[in-house]
């Protein structure tokens, strides 16, 4: 049986929960970013009407 | 099903809530399956702790290929019935799927240093998941590349559907050829070959990752959704002046 090998373990699931946290937060900010300019748009269109 | 989501505007209604609604059930998945998959699951007979690499690395293997399955069937339905979100639903499942192969070929790599005597091997199963990764990122490349997002919506189509002649491969490699990799384990005829202890975890980890991938997937289509509408505002702007 392999003995230790726990800090494979820790390298795997830190790259696994850091990756797919930088990518939630990526979504989630170019997602936001583009829904406030559309709020913007919006808010213009409805000022001009 | 599918015309219930042609419309943008009912799509952005029913995803306002859905997104959020996959969010949370992502964290509590991920809450319950990672400390379930470190902690209370236990060693294997061979591998001893290493095998807990398994519940992040075969998840993202599993959804990395599902997603580029998501991604063909979308690519399909956009040329074949011009289907108003399914180059949106395509090219927002990209960037998710490049993540979750990236993620498998890294953690896989870590899972092979103790338990192969290496870091990486040019077998069958290695290779084709490798070709899947670039595969994706040149799908990627091909949308910001071409500036008419038609055009670019049609070849980074084609691309995807030429590219699934991949699936088989990665799939069916360990059958094919002599590889390093172990065979099926889970899904296979005549059952799983792994310890019931080890499946809740593995399927907790799963649905997390599922999970994930609809709310990235959701948010992503809404982003895209309101970036058109602000460039074909910007457009029309443009050409009155």
């Amino acid at each position: 049986m392999i003995t230790g090998g726990w800090h494979f373990v820790v390298a795997a699931y830190a790259v696994t929960l850091g990756g797919l946290a930088v990518l939630a937060v990526t979504v989630a900010l170019r997602a936001r970013g583009w829904a406030k300019r559309a709020r913007e748009l919006d808010a213009k269109r409805s000022a001009e009407q | 099903m599918l015309s219930v989501f042609a419309n943008p505007a009912r799509f952005m209604q029913l995803s306002g809530w859905a997104a959020p609604l996959f969010a949370v059930l992502a964290l509590v998945l991920f809450a319950v399956g990672v400390p379930w998959a470190l902690i209370y699951s236990p060693a294997d007979y061979q591998q001893g702790e290493t095998v807990r690499i398994m519940y992040v690395h075969v998840p993202a293997a599993w959804w990395s290929l599902a997603i580029y399955g998501f991604m063909g069937v979308a690519s399909f339905v956009g040329v074949v019935w011009r289907h108003a979100l399914a180059d949106v639903a395509a090219r927002a499942a990209a960037p998710i799927g490049a993540t979750f192969a990236g993620l498998c070929l890294i953690t896989g790599s870590l899972w092979g240093a103790p338990t192969w005597g290496t870091w990486w091997e040019w077998d069958g199963r290695l290779t084709s998941m490798l070709v899947l990764f670039i595969i994706y990122l040149g799908y990627i490349a091909l949308w910001n590349a071409v500036e008419d997002e038609e055009k670019a919506a049609r070849l980074a189509a084609i691309l995807c559907l030429v590219g699934l002649i991949n699936l088989p491969i990665v799939h069916f490699s360990v059958v094919w050829w002599s590889t390093l990799h172990q065979p099926a384990s889970v899904f296979r005829p005549g059952g799983s070959a792994i310890d019931p202890a080890m499946m809740g975890p593995l399927f907790a980890m799963a649905f997390a990752y599922m999970a994930l991938f609809g709310a990235l997937l959701l948010t992503n289509m809404r982003a895209a959704i309101n970036r058109r509408r602000v460039e074909a505002a910007r457009m029309r702007g443009a050409n009155a002046a």
